[in-house]
């Protein structure tokens, strides 16, 4: 089955980015623009992996983060941090990477399949 | 006189053979030597020290060198009467009691005396009770008089002190309210009176926000609650409308029994401290207020190169345009911010040229015009005929403008969906010497707290979309070219904003672009 990847950014670019990319490496995405639509997105989708923005309106990523861990559904879901935010790394340290906006592609990818494997 | 009665029926007799309270040096006035040798006796019994004299002037000479608690002189003399000395005494020895001794038939002199605060007038032949108890009652005048002059010093004194206090009150470089659990202004110091009006029994935010509502974490509330004293920053609006950054401090009033009663609020402007400040300190602020904008838009930019790389790649033309479209749009708003930037952190003088005001409008109409129809929002613009030219720096009010329609073109889109029709119109009319930028909208409108906060730097209402750099820059802006921006607007309704600019630019301002005007290209921040 394809893995799908969750994009939580509040940006619609940063999202359509995002979401191009993953789909050209044969991903599967879905999206959600805050942490608390996030939150219903990712128990109904059960993506393999997400990608979390810090600062988002109404509900920050770090608090999503939390609330996600209490979840036994989604709480072993892996969590990429990509952020405009310097220090991030210290915000989710569970995060199996922090990486700051503007991003490599490249790096990203890497991380991405390090971490969940190939597409397929 | 009669010595038999002399101090048996005397009230009080100390063991020093004196009368209560009648103490000191006595000057005794009598022409007669008998009498005089007499009293003197009597008195000296009594326990007085008796200074003797035949007439008022020796008399006199005795006042001035004894200063005695009392005298006793006869009515006639030799050489004055006993009422001109007693008037002659009050000069040189104010605080001597005076009992003039006089004929009982003659009324005249002993009303006289008593019209000149003389403390008694007692007859002769002198009994010696008689002279008893006017010593006595001389002696209260003397300590009631002594007394009051005490009094009257203090009171003089707590004059003066609460004078100073006042002088202090009204003159501390401060603002100082008092005000009750309701927010009324209960007192308030001249300087206050001064900036905010005569205000007692007004509101506190009326008169210090222009609010209609208590402000949000008042700390006068904070103090009326746990009694601690507070500290916070505030922008307030003097009654001319002028906006005033202040530090406040508040601190608990209590009554007797302990109640806070009322609470002071202290507050220090800072405006021009901020003023000072803000270009030196805010640079590093505004490196990490914009660091988050740029960087996110930094990302999506990458993102519509990535669009356009992988459309080329794919030869997908729509993909391509899309991308392309995207780029231009990533460069334009990074464009912005980094002039807004660039304007901020350098003191740039105005690059005014004479130009003409309808195609100066139309070049900002034609940046603006695409941006709202993106936004869904409709456009319109009214330009009065024969608007002439005026003397600008075009790339600079460009930008202001700009900054100021696309905030009602953000105020709109903020209003949310509802079917309803959002408007942004920009008229431009001619008035007198200056020209009127008129740009109105009926998005969410602003609250009057907004609404005051607005120009001041980092200011923002739009959470992390916004720097709370573009309208303090359009203010900056306008305010280089000598004119003024007013707004009017409600929550719910809309906002006006009202842009007047004089045809011609202030002399001060002129002077140093004249050197190399005659650049009629719209110049840019950048150069």
């Amino acid at each position: 089955m394809t893995k799908k990847i969750l994009i939580v950014d509040d940006d619609p670019n940063i999202t359509s980015y995002l979401t191009e990319f993953f789909e050209d490496n044969g991903y599967a995405t879905c999206a959600a623009p805050d942490g608390r639509e996030a939150l219903d997105v990712a128990k109904k989708e059960k993506p393999d992996l997400i990608t979390l923005d810090l600062e988002m309106p109404d509900e920050w990523g770090p608090r999503f983060y939390r609330k996600m861990s209490q979840d036994p559904e989604i709480k072993n879901t892996p969590v990429i941090v990509i952020s405009g935010l310097s220090g991030n790394q210290y915000a989710i340290q569970k995060a199996v990477a922090s990486i700051s906006k503007p991003f490599d592609r490249d790096e990203l990818i890497k991380i991405v399949r390090d971490t969940i494997g190939d597409a397929k | 006189m009669q010595n038999d009665a002399a101090s048996g029926s005397v009230v009080a007799v100390d063991v020093n053979g004196t009368i209560g309270g009648i103490v000191g040096p006595l000057v005794l006035v009598e022409p007669e030597a008998d009498l005089r040798d007499a009293l003197e006796i009597h008195l000296t019994r009594l326990g007085l020290h008796v200074h003797k004299a035949g007439n008022g002037q020796a008399a006199l000479n005795l006042l001035k060198e004894h200063s005695p608690s009392f005298l006793l002189a006869n009515a006639r003399l030799p050489d004055m009467s006993g009422i001109d000395l007693l008037r002659l005494s009050q000069a040189v020895s104010p605080n001597t009691a005076v009992i003039i001794m006089g004929d009982p038939a003659d009324r005249k002199s002993a009303l006289a005396a008593l019209r000149l605060r003389a403390s008694d007038y007692i007859h002769l032949p002198v009994e010696s009770g008689h002279l008893e108890v006017a010593l006595t009652r001389a002696a209260h005048w003397r300590t009631t008089r002594i007394k009051m002059q005490h009094y009257v010093e203090q009171l003089e004194a707590l004059h003066q002190t609460k004078v100073l206090f006042q002088q202090l009150f009204d003159e501390v470089p401060c603002y100082i309210s008092i005000q009750d659990k309701h927010f009324r202004l209960t007192g308030a110091n001249r300087r206050f009176k001064e900036d905010f009006g005569d205000t007692i029994g007004s509101i506190c935010y009326e008169v210090y926000k222009h609010r209609s509502q208590p402000c949000r974490d008042c700390p006068v509330m904070g103090t009326f609650e746990d009694g601690q004293p507070r500290q916070t920053e505030e922008v307030v609006t003097s009654k001319s409308g002028e906006k005033i950054n202040v530090l406040t401090w508040t601190a608990p009033i209590h009554d007797a029994s302990g109640q806070i009663t009322q609470v002071m609020e202290m507050a220090t402007d800072i405006t021009q401290i901020r003023k000072l400040q803000s270009r030196l300190t805010s640079i590093g602020l505004l490196m990490s207020s914009i660091s988050h904008s740029i960087k996110g838009l930094l990302t999506a930019l990458d993102g519509a190169i990535y669009r356009l790389d992988s459309g080329l790649e794919k030869q997908d033309m729509d993909r391509v345009h899309d991308g392309a479209d995207r780029v231009k749009e990533m460069v334009a708003q990074i464009r912005k911010m980094v002039l807004n930037v660039l304007y901020y952190t350098k003191e740039r003088q105005l690059n005014w040229a004479r130009i003409n005001v309808r195609d100066f409008t139309r070049d900002v109409t034609s940046i603006i015009g695409p941006k709202a129809e993106a936004a869904g929002v409709t456009f319109t613009h009214n330009l009065s005929s024969g608007l002439g030219a005026f003397e600008v720096d075009p790339g600079a009010l460009r930008s202001a403008l700009i900054n100021i329609l696309e905030n009602c073109i953000d105020a709109c889109v903020d209003d949310g969906g509802d079917g309803k029709e959002h408007v942004v119109s920009l008229t431009v009319t001619d008035r007198d010497d200056h020209v009127v930028y008129k740009i109105q909208d009926n998005g969410m409108g602003m609250d009057q707290e907004t609404r005051e906060k607005m120009f001041t730097l980092f200011f923002s209402s739009k959470g992390s979309r916004g720097t709370g750099l573009g309208m303090f820059v359009a203010d900056q802006i306008i305010g280089q070219h000598g004119g003024s921006i007013d707004v009017d607007s409600e929550p719910g309704s809309g906002s006006t904003f009202t842009v007047r600019l004089p045809r011609t630019l202030p002399q001060e301002i002129r002077r140093p672009a004249d050197a190399d005007t005659g650049e009629p290209e719209q110049s840019s921040h950048t150069e």
